[in-house]
């Protein structure tokens, strides 16, 4: 059945015009998630749900955490794609009422893309939220679809986390930053789409203004701190539209908002365009009304626009008005209740014999060095070492998190549930060696057409579960993107894992001069992992700097990070299947599984 | 006497101000944020870097015009300590405290690494824990921090491989008097060991005890 017979039968009557316009943007699979939230509702969960995940880190600090993509936009314009996809996630976190701490990137391209560097260089630094890690993946796999997944991180007060809804009618809610113009009009769309669609123009992409986030990040820290913000969310893909709607629907309650208050760049855009433009740098506030002269006032000091746009209301229907002009009047609840599709069940089996896909070698340091990692001097392991670790300024026994990015699509390619499963079981090594405890994971689901394909998409979601049940790893958030294709040609299921974990002892072993040894086991069978989780962390305790990649042939970002240290080694890396049990331990350990010494550091 | 005072001058679109206060409260003085209306109480006044107004015209050209830029040139009369770090470096120039330009990098990208410097002068204010000629450690974050002289100018630090083009490999200067320094790298992000260097940390402590054995300038 088509979405728009749905609709019509959900609605009793024949759809306007606007509603077609609204309910294309809030039902597209970038926002309703038709094709995966079946599945997603099956993972284990961590926190509350929101804009971005939650998991305390301490007494009084809580960490906020999401992946999400801009594939679509960084494929037809990789400035701005990139960029915006970096201002998108931060509003996510910040959102929640934490200060954006560290930014994380996975890029998977055919070359490297400078277009889509310099975007997340250009946004990221000007910010002043370190870009801490990230991974580089290239393949021609890529060619036509690049994938641009951007993670980021925030630390908030426990007293400051903001709730993702409205809590009661006669709440009024805040829409400030940058004013709006026409830019990512049905981007939302856009980006659920094959490439060749008549929608991949530029004029659905997003343009980013960094120095308005920066105005903005301050200007609704300062709201959070000043206790004026009551629920927030950020204005990301279907713009007004969206995040009002969602903030009331999550309520249960419902919305009138007024168009024709969004402070406008360009003066004479149409009622609907100004509900769904995807401008960006804005946030929806929701407050009570003694309040809000205050965040207006917050706003004003700030530089930016804003304006107090929709009362929350008890009747449940979302109401967008421009003057007298009903422009849409349907339930909220509607609009948040996209169609699901059909999901599937896939039986796992045990894993294949992989062979080697070999993504290009390239050193990481030609783009890290472009991205500011020190930037608010809490960066205490930079790029190249493996995970990325950050400390809490101020906080009770200086407590530090680690945060890791990672993908497999060399063998997603290969068995899309093993791919993601694996990803998570190396996520989890690769914490681990820095000394931290996994606390949860964000996932970034790149698929190509689930229309065509639907088995492998559940196979991967599927591996997804399993790892995190298995090893006792929660969902805290995620992010999926399909119809990745180019002329219905698609890339391979690329399960993206985002992990965060604490950290108690800020001294992180680094690599020194000695003999180096290749600890573990050249293959891969399932029901060793956990004796091997265990002798990493004994092995980090114990005061080795251990390093778990999946390819040791590809050492060239290592090396060069070693150099800095002003180290060098020598080494014969240690040959293994394309998934495998084995770590790098510099100095010698005492383990339970197999050593052996590989060369030395000097 | 009291104890030494910093202000750190907020700029719209200033992203190293939280890291230069928390340097300068580590090595002892009394610091807090202005903006760009406050008045000036200090002794050591700090420009800190990040990218005032987004830098989309001119690096530094918007914040060098605003009201607090007089009270500045004031307080720099009245022989007050003044470090311009980064952006706070471009926002000197473009006020004319400090001579020269600082054009983008001579590879055309942003460069943020961990580089060595060499201290060819140890008479400033802010240098007086360094030797003549010692090696240090600074990060460096820029996109436009190639220095270009445009007259004779007392040059403080310089690199030791060439990282940005700059002219004679300066990476930071003072003005005649040696109480307005400005440089492209990052002290600030150099206070502690666990951060990969903690040489920056003497820049705070030079200016901090110049103050305690000169008096401060506060009114």
């Amino acid at each position: 059945m088509k979405y728009i017979d749905i609709l019509e039968s959900r609605l009793g009557r024949k759809a306007t015009r606007e509603e077609i316009e609204a309910f294309t943007v809030m039902w597209s699979e970038h926002c309703g998630y038709s094709h995966t939230k079946g599945y997603i509702r099956k993972l284990p969960k961590a926190g509350t749900g929101g804009n971005a995940g939650i998991v305390p880190l301490d007494d009084y600090h809580f960490l906020a955490f999401k992946v999400e993509s801009h594939n679509h936009p960084s494929a037809i314009e990789p400035f701005n794609g990139a960029a915006t996809g970096v201002g998108g996630i931060i509003r996510d976190v910040l959102a929640m009422g934490a200060r954006p701490t560290a930014i994380l990137d996975s890029l998977h391209m055919d070359k490297i893309i400078d277009g889509i560097i310099e975007g997340i260089s250009d946004y990221g630094n000007s910010i002043g939220v370190p870009t801490v890690g990230g991974e580089l993946r290239i393949s021609n796999f890529y060619k036509h679809n690049p994938l641009v997944n951007v993670m980021a991180v925030g630390v908030g007060k426990n007293e400051h986390l903001i709730q993702s809804r409205a809590t009661s009618p006669g709440q009024v809610i805040v829409i400030f930053g940058g004013a709006t113009g026409r830019d990512g009009i049905h981007g939302a769309s856009f980006a659920s789409e094959d490439l060749t669609g008549e929608k991949a123009t530029k004029l659905s992409i997003q343009v980013g203004d960094p120095f308005a986030e920066k105005l903005l990040i301050e200007a609704f820290l300062e709201m959070v701190e000043k206790g004026l913000v009551e629920g927030a969310q950020d204005l990301g893909a279907g713009g007004v539209l969206s995040a009002t709607s969602e903030l009331v629907a999550r309520g249960g309650l419902g919305a009138v908002v007024h168009l024709e208050r969004v402070p406008l760049r360009e003066p004479d855009m149409l009622p609907i365009e100004i509900l769904i433009s995807e401008s960006q740098e804005r946030m929806a506030v929701v407050t009570s009304p003694d309040k809000a002269e205050k965040v207006l006032a917050i706003v004003k000091k700030h530089l930016l626009f804003g304006a107090i746009v929709a009362e929350v209301t008890d009747d449940g229907r979302y109401i967008a008005k421009y003057k007298d002009e009903v422009v849409l009047d349907v339930p909220a609840s509607l609009l948040e209740e996209s169609p699901e599709e059909t999901i599937y069940d896939y039986t796992p089996s045990s894993p294949p014999k992989f062979k080697w896909i070999r993504f290009k070698n390239v050193d990481a340091h030609d783009v890290f060095e472009r991205y500011d990692y020190m930037v608010g001097t809490d960066t205490i392991l930079p790029p190249g070492f493996g995970p990325a670790v950050m400390r809490v300024k101020n906080s009770s026994n200086s407590v530090g998190y680690s945060l890791s990015i990672h993908s497999r699509a060399d063998i997603g390619v290969q068995d899309p549930y093993w791919g993601a499963y694996i990803t998570v079981l190396e996520s989890v090594r690769k914490t681990l060696s820095v000394g931290a405890k996994p606390l949860a994971l964000t996932d970034g689901i790149n698929y190509a057409d689930p229309d065509i394909e639907p088995m492998g998409l559940a196979a991967q979601i599927r591996g997804l579960k399993d790892a995190c049940e298995n090893f006792g790893i929660p969902v805290a958030s995620g992010n999926a993107s399909l119809y990745n294709t180019y002329k219905g040609k698609g890339i391979p299921p690329t399960m993206v894992i985002g992990m965060v974990g604490r950290i108690d002892n800020l001294n992180i072993p680094l690599p020194k001069k000695g003999p180096i040894y290749a600890v573990g086991f050249s293959d891969f069978k399932l029901e060793r992992e956990k004796e091997l989780l265990t002798e990493i962390t004994k092995i980090v305790n114990s005061g080795r700097f251990v390093l778990s990649m999946h390819d040791y042939n590809n050492l060239t970002t290592f090396n060069h990070v070693l150099n800095n240290l002003g180290l060098h080694m020598k080494i014969q890396p240690p040959r293994t299947e394309p998934v495998h049990q084995m770590i790098i331990v510099f100095g010698e350990a005492k383990t339970t599984v197999p050593s052996r010494k590989i060369g030395y550091c000097f | 006497m009291s104890i030494p005072k910093a202000q750190v001058v907020v700029y719209p679109g200033s992203n190293c101000d939280r890291d230069a206060l928390w340097a300068c409260k580590y090595v002892g003085f009394d610091a807090e944020f202005i903006d760009i209306h406050s008045d000036i109480d200090a002794d050591l006044l700090v420009l800190p870097g990040g990218f005032s107004y987004g830098d989309y015209l001119r690096v530094g050209a918007v914040a060098a015009r605003e009201p607090i830029a007089q009270k500045i040139k004031d307080f720099v009369d009245r022989a007050g300590l003044v470090i311009g770090i980064c952006n706070g470096f471009q926002i000197l120039v473009e006020m004319g405290l400090l001579d020269g330009a600082l054009l983008q990098n001579s590879n055309g990208r942003f460069l943020s690494k961990i580089v060595e410097l060499e201290v060819l002068d140890n008479t400033t204010p802010f240098t007086s824990y360094f030797l003549k000629g010692e090696r240090i450690r600074l990060p460096i974050a820029h996109g436009f921090g190639r220095y270009v002289k445009t007259c004779d100018v007392n040059t403080v630090v310089r690199y030791v491989d060439d990282v940005n083009g700059s002219d004679e490999l300066i990476a930071g200067i003072t003005n005649a008097n040696k109480n307005v320094f400005g440089l492209m790298p990052h002290p600030e992000r150099a206070i502690e060991k666990i951060l990969g260097s903690d040489d920056g940390l003497r820049v705070f402590l030079s200016a901090f005890n110049y103050i305690r054995n000169n008096g401060g300038v506060r009114l």
